[in-house]
Order: C-alpha cells, then sequence, then structure tokens
C-alpha cells in the first residue's frame, strides 16, 4: 500500500526530471561548479576539486577508447606518464614557459599513441589487453634504470616544474580550478562531439561487431587507430596538466599499474560508454577518497571516540575502491549512475504504460511477478 | 659466461615455464584471463612464510618446511577456486568485465599483503644447515641445490600434468571443454566444477612457482612481488600462444634464457631485466600476431 504511493510520487518525480532537458542539466552543473570558488571554499578543498577534474578527462579518454570503441586497454598510464614526462624535460632542461611545453607533450602523446596503436592494432581481445598493459611497464622500468638516473632522475623523476600562474595561494588555487573545470569542459564537448558523429557511430560499430563493420565497407584499422590517437592525445593532456598541478614532480609512479587502474574504478563507478559517467565517477571518487576517507573519517573517530586510524589505512584505503569496483561490474556491470539512470528510464516506461492502460500495465505487472 | 648462461638459463626456462603453466591451463579451458595470476604467486611465497613461523617444532626443520610446502599451495588452490567461484564466476565470457574483476583481484591481494605484514619483507627461505643451501658445481658453474630442486620439480609437475591430461578423466573432460564447451557439456561434463578444479590447479601452479622463485633468488617476499611474475607468465603464454600448454614450456625456456644473456651480458643489467619478457613478447607479436602455438583465438562466430 505504501510501496504504491512512493512509486506513483517517485515517477511523477522522474517525470519532471525527464521534462529537463540533458543539456540544460550540464549547464547547470557546469555553471555550479564555476561558482563553488566564490563561495571562499579552503584551498585544500579546492585541490580536490581540480583533481576531480583532471581525473575526469583521463577516465573520459580511457572511456572513448574502451567504452566506446572496444579496444580493451589496460595500461592507460603510459599517456599519463609520457606527458608527465615530456612536459618535465622540456620545462627544467630547455626552461620553455607552460604554455608551449604542454602542447608539445600532447604532440608527442599522440605520436607514442601511433607507435603503441600499429602493434596494438594487430591483435585483439585478451592479446590486446595484456600488449597495451605492457608498454607502460616497460617505459616505467627504463626510467627507473641506473645509467638513465642524469635524465629521468630515476626513483625521485624530476622536480621543480614551473607553475601555471605566478600568483599566491589562494588566488593561484582558484585560477587553476578554473583552469581545470574549462578543460573538463572543453574535453567533454569534444568527446560529445565526437560520440555523435559519423566516427562515434563507427566506434561503437566495432565494439559491437568488428566483423560485421569491416562487411560494412569501413576501414576498421582506421577508425580503431583514431580512436587509439584521440584517447592518448586527451590522456597526455592530463598528464601534462597534472604535472605541473600537483606537486610539480614527475615520478615514475605516473606509469604504475595503479594508475593505469584508476580510470577503470572511475569509469565503472560512473557508467561505462557515456559521457557523464566519468564526470561523476571521478567527482565520487575523489570526495570519498581525499575528503571522506583522509579527511571527515579520521577526525570524526579522533573527536568521537579518541581513536587514530593505524598507518595501515592508507593500504586499506585503496583495498575498499577495489572492492567496491569488484561488487560494483558484478553487481551492475554498466555501472552506479548508468544503472540509476537506466532505472529511471524503466520506471517512465512503467509511467507511459500506466497513463494508457491500468489494465495492461496490471496484467504486465503480475506476469513480471511470475 | 657461456657455460653460465646456459645452466641459469635452463633453471629460471624451466620455473618460467612452471609459472605460465598455470595461466595458459585457466585460459585454455575456460577462457579467462586471469590477471590475478601473479598474485596467487606471492600468496604462495607468503603463506610458505607464515606456515614456516608456525612451526612444527620437534621434528625435522626441512621436513617442516616441506609440509609448510604442501600446505600453502593448497591454501592457495583453495583461495584460488573461492576467488573463482565468488568474483569471475558471475562475470564469465565478458573479456573485459573478467580482466577487472581480476585486476581487482589482484589489487585486493595486494593490499590485503600490505595492510598484514606492513612494508616488511619476511624471509622465504628453505631453513638453514640443510642441503639445500650448499652450492655444487655443474660444468664449472657454482649452484644450489635448491636451484636444482626447483629445475627438477618444474619439468617434474609439467610431465605430471601432460599425463594427466592425456591420460586420466578429468584431464579428458579438460581438454573436451577447452575444444567445444557445449558439447562437453551434451557429453555430461560439469563445466563449472571443472572450471573451479582448473583453477584450483592454476592457483597451485602459481604458488609452487612462487615459492621455488622466491626460495632459489631473493629469498623474501615484498607486497610488489607479483608484477615482474605476471608481466612474465603473461609474455610467455602470448609468445608461446595463449592455451597451448607447449608453448609455454618452450616460451619459459625462450625468456629464461633471453633474461639471462641481459643480465650477464649487458653492464647494469639487473636492473633492466624485467623489460626483457615484454620486450621480446612485443616484438614477437609484430611478427605472429598469434604467438608461436596459438590456438584459441580468431574465433569467428
Amino acid at each position: 500500500m505504501v510501496m504504491k504511493y512512493f512509486r506513483r510520487a517517485y515517477s511523477s518525480f522522474a517525470a519532471h526530471v525527464f521534462d529537463i532537458p540533458p543539456r540544460f542539466m550540464a549547464f547547470l552543473f557546469f555553471i555550479t561548479l564555476s561558482l563553488i570558488p566564490l563561495s571562499g571554499l579552503n584551498p585544500y578543498y579546492l585541490n580536490i576539486l581540480i583533481y576531480a577534474n583532471i581525473l575526469a578527462i583521463f577516465s573520459a579518454s580511457w572511456d572513448l577508447l574502451v567504452g566506446r570503441t572496444g579496444q580493451i586497454s589496460l595500461g592507460h598510464a603510459l599517456f599519463f606518464g609520457i606527458g608527465s614526462y615530456s612536459t618535465a624535460l622540456l620545462s627544467t632542461s630547455f626552461g620553455l614557459p607552460v604554455w608551449i611545453t604542454i602542447p608539445s607533450a600532447i604532440l608527442i602523446g599522440s605520436l607514442a599513441a601511433v607507435l603503441v596503436g600499429f602493434p596494438s592494432l594487430r591483435v585483439k581481445g585478451p592479446y590486446l589487453a595484456l600488449v597495451s598493459m605492457a608498454f607502460p611497464l616497460i617505459i616505467w622500468r627504463i626510467i627507473k634504470w641506473a645509467p638513465l638516473t642524469p635524465i629521468f632522475g630515476g626513483e625521485y623523476g624530476i622536480r621543480g616544474l614551473p607553475r601555471f600562474f605566478p600568483l599566491v595561494l589562494p588566488q593561484l588555487r582558484v585560477a587553476e580550478y578554473y583552469l581545470s573545470l574549462v578543460l573538463l569542459f572543453v574535453t567533454s564537448i569534444i568527446i560529445y562531439k565526437i560520440a555523435n558523429s559519423k566516427t562515434g557511430i563507427v566506434f561503437v560499430s566495432i565494439l559491437d561487431d568488428e566483423l560485421a563493420s569491416k562487411a560494412c565497407g569501413i576501414n576498421v584499422t582506421k577508425y580503431k587507430l583514431m580512436s587509439f590517437i584521440i584517447s592518448g592525445l586527451i590522456g597526455t593532456l592530463t598528464g601534462s596538466v597534472h604535472a605541473h598541478l600537483f606537486s610539480r614532480t614527475s615520478t615514475p609512479a605516473n606509469f604504475e599499474l595503479t594508475l593505469s587502474f584508476l580510470p577503470i574504478v572511475v569509469t565503472f563507478l560512473g557508467g561505462i560508454g557515456t559521457i557523464y559517467g566519468p564526470i561523476v565517477g571521478a567527482y565520487i571518487y575523489s570526495i570519498l577518497d581525499k575528503y571522506f576517507l583522509t579527511d571527515l573519517l579520521p577526525k570524526l573517530l579522533r573527536d568521537n571516540l579518541r581513536m587514530t586510524l593505524p598507518s595501515e589505512f592508507e593500504y586499506a584505503k585503496f583495498l575498499i575502491f577495489s572492492l567496491i569496483v569488484l561488487i560494483l561490474v558484478i553487481k551492475w556491470p554498466r555501472g552506479l549512475a548508468r544503472f540509476t539512470t537506466d532505472k529511471l528510464e524503466d520506471l517512465e516506461e512503467a509511467r507511459d504504460l500506466d497513463e494508457r492502460g491500468p489494465r495492461i500495465w496490471k496484467r504486465y505487472k503480475k506476469k513480471e511477478k511470475k | 659466461m657461456i657455460e653460465e648462461i646456459i645452466i641459469s638459463g635452463a633453471i629460471a626456462g624451466a620455473v618460467y615455464g612452471l609459472l605460465a603453466l598455470g595461466f595458459t591451463l585457466i585460459y585454455g579451458v575456460s577462457g579467462v584471463v586471469n590477471l590475478a595470476h601473479g598474485s596467487l604467486y606471492m600468496l604462495g611465497a607468503y603463506m610458505f612464510y607464515v606456515f614456516g613461523t608456525l612451526g612444527f617444532s620437534g621434528s625435522e626443520p626441512l621436513l617442516a618446511s616441506f609440509l609448510a610446502l604442501i600446505l600453502a599451495v593448497v591454501f592457495v588452490g583453495i583461495v584460488g577456486s573461492i576467488a573463482y567461484r565468488l568474483t569471475i564466476h558471475p562475470v564469465i565470457g565478458d573479456e573485459v568485465a573478467v580482466m577487472v574483476v581480476t585486476v581487482c583481484l589482484a589489487l585486493i591481494f595486494q593490499q590485503l599483503v600490505m595492510s598484514i605484514f606492513g612494508t616488511s619483507f619476511p624471509p622465504v627461505r628453505w631453513p638453514e644447515g640443510s642441503f639445500l643451501l650448499i652450492s655444487t658445481s655443474i660444468l664449472g658453474v657454482t649452484v644450489q641445490y635448491s636451484r636444482i630442486l626447483a629445475f627438477l620439480v618444474s619439468l617434474g609437475l609439467f610431465f605430471s600434468l601432460l599425463v594427466f591430461i592425456t591420460k586420466r578423466k578429468i584431464g579428458k573432460a579438460m581438454r573436451a571443454v577447452s575444444q567445444d564447451r557445449e558439447v562437453a557439456m551434451l557429453m555430461g561434463i560439469n563445466t563449472e566444477r571443472l572450471y573451479m578444479l582448473t583453477m584450483a590447479l592454476s592457483a597451485m601452479f602459481a604458488a609452487v612457482a612462487g615459492i621455488l622463485i622466491t626460495t632459489s633468488t631473493t629469498m623474501s617476499a615484498g607486497a610488489w612481488m607479483w608484477l615482474h611474475p605476471l608481466a612474465l607468465s603473461f609474455s610467455i603464454v602470448i609468445l608461446g600462444g595463449l592455451g597451448s600448454i607447449k608453448g609455454s614450456l618452450i616460451g619459459g625456456f625462450i625468456l629464461g634464457y633471453a633474461e639471462q644473456i641481459v643480465a650477464i651480458e649487458v653492464p647494469e643489467g639487473g636492473a633492466i631485466v624485467g623489460v626483457v619478457p615484454l620486450v621480446v613478447m612485443v616484438a614477437v607479436l609484430l611478427l605472429r600476431p598469434k604467438g608461436l602455438f596459438g590456438k584459441r583465438i580468431e574465433m569467428e562466430e
């Protein structure tokens, strides 16, 4: 009885939500985000949001390759690391300004995408995943190799990258926040445009059935390589921007497997093969990780229970995320946000049925219960 | 120089073959790319340490060590099959999901080990004073008995698996499932149970390889030790062809020799040895996309 009213209230709410066009929702989202710094938020919390924006772009680039084209890549850290190291090398050894080093890093990254893409295109399925995983591991080892320490700085990496803006701290963080937000906005629009163009449709057709796309006369190799290059380009951009924004160092950690795995976590939190998925996932992930687990939870425990978390908790954090993703993949393989929207669409369909013919709907419902 | 490369390459090759055997077995039978294989290797080494410190006191230390080995291997086998049942089984058939799930498993094992053992490096070695730590000389190269044991056990396990898979009923069932799953099911083979069994077997091979390799090389376990064996096993398996048992041994020998040549001939080569299998793998894939003996690919429906 109660459930019935609840469902009716919920479906009417859903109806109102669906009356708002998605474009307006996205616009509203970005407006809200751009108003946040005006509230005088602590620079520390702004940091979290900057991190979320960067992570969202990185995950979106992974999602373009895997969620839309179906080329399983388990080594996306390659592009992140290449972006980070090329901008670091250019700016520290040649003293070039940021506005030159980042575009050149992107150029290097797309070159790397071509180099990696060619051997990867010859293989598919599990072979492709394993090969893509190998590339960042190779570079990770080479960078840490002792004879190359004068160039790459060995275990500690390259330090002392220049900042984007010569400002003092609070204004600096605000300016950097707007920079990351603009980047997120622009890349989201680019990915949206690509996904809705003919190219994007071809990408999805390759994901659905490669053989059928080939039979339709599509040059599958060309489109796969294109997907690789676009994805690598955006991935490199995030790597280089991240290197200038956070701690201003490039370390071998930028090639680690954990970083390759991060976009997978984020995309599965949000929803695979969507525009909003990586953004929602990145915000959930960074707020959970950087705010809730590192800031709020220890503080609450200390104030209320006089308890301090052991230092091993640092490792347990990623354990929690791995568990969450494990459960998500098994339970809702299309991601959390996508699951919710699918549910809402189902409800909308049910509402339509409800309006058209209550009797048919009841019969349908009974059948479903059986 | 040449003798050293020949002997240590052969030992490394045999053990690497054993490591890749489990990886190729589970792929060949069920089509699962188990990226947690390196973690099972790590778990084997850690469990050997744990069961070793429990100490079956009063008995012979070497005997206790062997008992710890058997217990650790059985434990890892059980963990592998439980992990298969709980996590991989619900998503089987979806390649991306299986890989994501197994990477998750690998990271979970790593973080678990990190949060239990901290950043310490527990010793994984044969007991002091046993004959396994004594060195002997073959062709003028000094070799520890533990490495000879690793070589012999690896080859022994490899050939017993070959016999098992061709002569025993369950082995035949495994081959039948790998050839055609539906027909095998129609013949009355319980594929689910068979997959669990195969996973347990594959995990046990990983654990044995973990214990043998760790006791004869670094002699200590660490939370990051799973990465190199994982890279090794998938390079070997791609080199030999996914799902080919013969290929895994031959690939193991190729990479064993390649690694030893780099480690001995290149200056400061010890640190860059980890790159060798990956580079060899990429080079082979450029020439032969299916690996040397690959079978179960290019399955167009």
